[in-house]
């Protein structure tokens, strides 16, 4: 059977893809379980990180790993300020308020590089050769597989991170309760906004990989807040492990589902996901039960 | 000292010789701005009454918009008689918006449900070529009212303006009734609400389906008021257009979706506008609206007058 010889093919191509959704729901993840607030600008943010290291890669000519370093220094220091001086102010508001706010820091931002980018396609240039090898009747690229590489490394970095070091346990016992934080003496305040800073870097990792495969533009952002939220809605709102294994699924789905269904479906996956998800399971995959009844 | 409300009336009155003293120019952002009274109050009631993160507003406004533009492009249907099909499909929108809310789904994720929905459209726009035109759009014809043409933007302005007062003089009786007061207790206390014995589910269908088709009639008069209407009309940078609006005029206010579209859509005529631009103002406005001035600008005007402040009880 032709269609079905296509399977693994299509399976290993849409977990590549995939791993880039995961590596961005899981920054929206990290914000999300630190904080309880979904940042709707996380987007912006991400595509701002692949800008960032287009201007201190490209712009000011600096080798990769270092105009990557830079940028996703920057991104840190801008997630943080964010969180301090606009998110910090409103915490107690209604939760209307902090998403407009998350929504309207992301906008500023889309309108700032498309201010500044807006009638240009960039390309951030591949700092790896472009080679392709076989296995078997599967072709993998390079991409393929500094993309996944890239994306365990830093998956296996981010779990040593939580359940190793002294710092991991200070995130588990505030992702755990806030309250209980704060009361054995955790700056709660001060780790909100290095958990912003630490998302937004993390998601500029996201941008960058993606940037060097696609075209960069402005609206980058926009596409990435709903892949993102395809993939953590998928695999259960706030939890790590389900925001990989949701990014993944989404990436494998939407490459079978635009194959063997309709091309369309490349397209339409990540805006049908969480529409479907939320109606049918809305705790997702892998979530637990949270949402409120009436 | 009571001063009557019936003063407002003044208002659209006053209006009434504005064309008189306007170029062209001029008066087609006047028509823009009273067409977004309406996207901006159907907003506002979901999100700023009811309190739900429904953030699927442009939808609406595109089905209107749509919904009026192939009537009579395709049709041959006069435009008055596109302005109820418009308002039905922008209620139904609206209706099918909320479904997920009465499945219990809240905050965030309602809001990411309703911005795929949202997209959903602007995707079905770009596809369904046969109907729309695709992404390069479609041309609207000559609007007629009663065989009357509507040709030139200050014939326009008074059918927009007849329009905005039915609606806001409805908007505004439904806020006052015990609907209004079922939103307000919704949105205060949702669990509350239900426990005494407002049926929740039915004033939330209710809220979105008032808010659906108003938003739907304002698509009816883009339509006509631009007279092409493409998918890139009703993108994020639409949506984040009558976010300002509401945020910028006041959250829950009437008069702050009035004052917000007004303000809104006239602010940016006043610099030239390069790509970018607007996301970039307005996401600073609300920035600093919901840091410095949470209610917006309407509670600006209620500290001026209690003529002005908003109640939800008869008076």
């Amino acid at each position: 059977m032709m269609l079905l010889s296509l399977l693994p093919q299509l399976v290993v191509s849409g977990i590549s893809t995939g791993m880039l959704y995961a590596l961005i729901a899981l920054s929206m993840t990290v914000v999300y379980r630190a904080t309880t607030v979904v940042n709707f600008g996380h987007g912006d943010m991400v595509a701002a990180g692949a800008y960032a290291s287009f201007v201190f890669g490209v712009g000011f000519g600096l080798p990769f790993l270092v105009a990557m370093a830079l940028a996703l220094a920057v991104l840190f220091l801008g997630g943080f300020a964010v969180q301090r001086f606009l998110m910090q102010p409103i915490i107690a508001a209604p939760h209307l308020s902090l998403a407009m706010m998350a929504l309207a820091v992301g906008y500023t931002l889309r309108g700032g590089m498309r201010l500044e980018w807006g009638n240009e396609t960039i390309n951030l240039p591949r700092p790896y050769p472009q080679d392709v090898y076989m296995l078997g009747d599967v072709v993998i690229t390079t991409d393929d597989l500094v993309i996944c590489g890239f994306v365990i490394l830093l998956l296996a970095a981010l779990f040593v991170l939580l359940q190793v070091t002294p710092l991991g346990k200070v995130i588990q016992a505030t992702f755990q309760s806030q309250r209980g934080a704060a009361l054995v003496g955790i700056n709660v305040p001060a780790f909100h906004a290095a958990m912003w800073g630490g998302g937004a870097a993390l998601g500029a990792i996201g941008g960058i990989m993606l940037a060097m495969i696609t075209p960069l533009t402005p609206d980058l952002g926009q596409w990435t807040l709903v892949q993102g939220f395809a993939a953590m809605t998928l695999g259960g709102f706030g939890s790590l492990g389900g925001a990989v294994a949701g990014g993944i699924l989404l990436g494998v789905t939407e490459k079978l589902l635009g194959f063997y269904v309709n091309t369309m479906f490349i397209e339409i996956t990540g805006y049908l996901v969480p529409i479907i998800v939320l109606l049918l399971r809305p705790q997702g995959l892998f979530g637990r039960r949270t949402i409120v009844r009436v | 000292m009571v001063i009557g409300r019936r003063w407002f009336w003044l208002i659209p009155l006053g209006l009434l010789p504005v064309p008189l003293l306007l170029n062209p120019y001029q008066q087609y952002v006047l028509n823009t701005a009273l067409l977004y009274v309406p996207v901006g109050i159907g907003f506002n009631l979901v999100v700023g009454n009811l309190g739900l993160l429904a953030f699927s507003n442009v939808a609406y406004f595109g089905l209107g918009a749509y919904t009026s533009g192939i009537m009579m492009a395709t049709l041959g249907a006069p435009w008055w008689l596109t302005i109820v099909p418009a308002a039905i499909v922008g209620g139904l929108a609206g209706s099918l918006a909320s479904i997920p809310a009465l499945r219990g789904v809240r905050l965030f994720y309602l809001a990411i449900m309703t911005l795929a929905f949202g997209e959903l459209m602007r995707w079905t726009y770009i596809r369904w070529e046969s109907l729309t035109g695709g992404s390069m759009g479609m041309a609207v014809p000559t609007a007629h009212l009663f065989g009357w043409a509507l040709d030139s933007d200050a014939r326009k302005f008074f059918v927009f303006l007849a329009l905005v007062v039915v609606i806001v003089i409805g908007t505004d009786k439904l806020l006052r009734s015990r609907f209004g007061r079922a939103f307000q207790a919704i949105k205060d206390n949702e669990v509350a609400a239900a426990a005494m014995g407002i049926p929740t589910d039915r004033y939330i269908v209710l809220a979105f389906a008032w808010g659906g088709a108003v938003v739907g009639i304002g698509g009816a008069m883009f339509a006509i008021s631009v007279g092409h209407l493409s998918p890139a009309s009703f993108d994020m940078t639409e949506l984040i257009l009558q976010f300002a609006i509401i945020m910028v005029g006041g959250l829950g206010s009437l008069m702050g979706s009035i004052i917000g579209a007004v303000i809104i859509t006239i602010a940016p005529q006043v610099f030239i506008s390069f790509p970018g631009f607007a996301e970039l103002v307005f996401g600073l406005l609300i920035i600093l609206v919901i840091l410095f001035l949470p209610r917006g600008l309407a509670s600006l005007v209620a500290r001026v007058h209690p003529m002005f402040v908003e109640r939800y009880y008869r008076g």
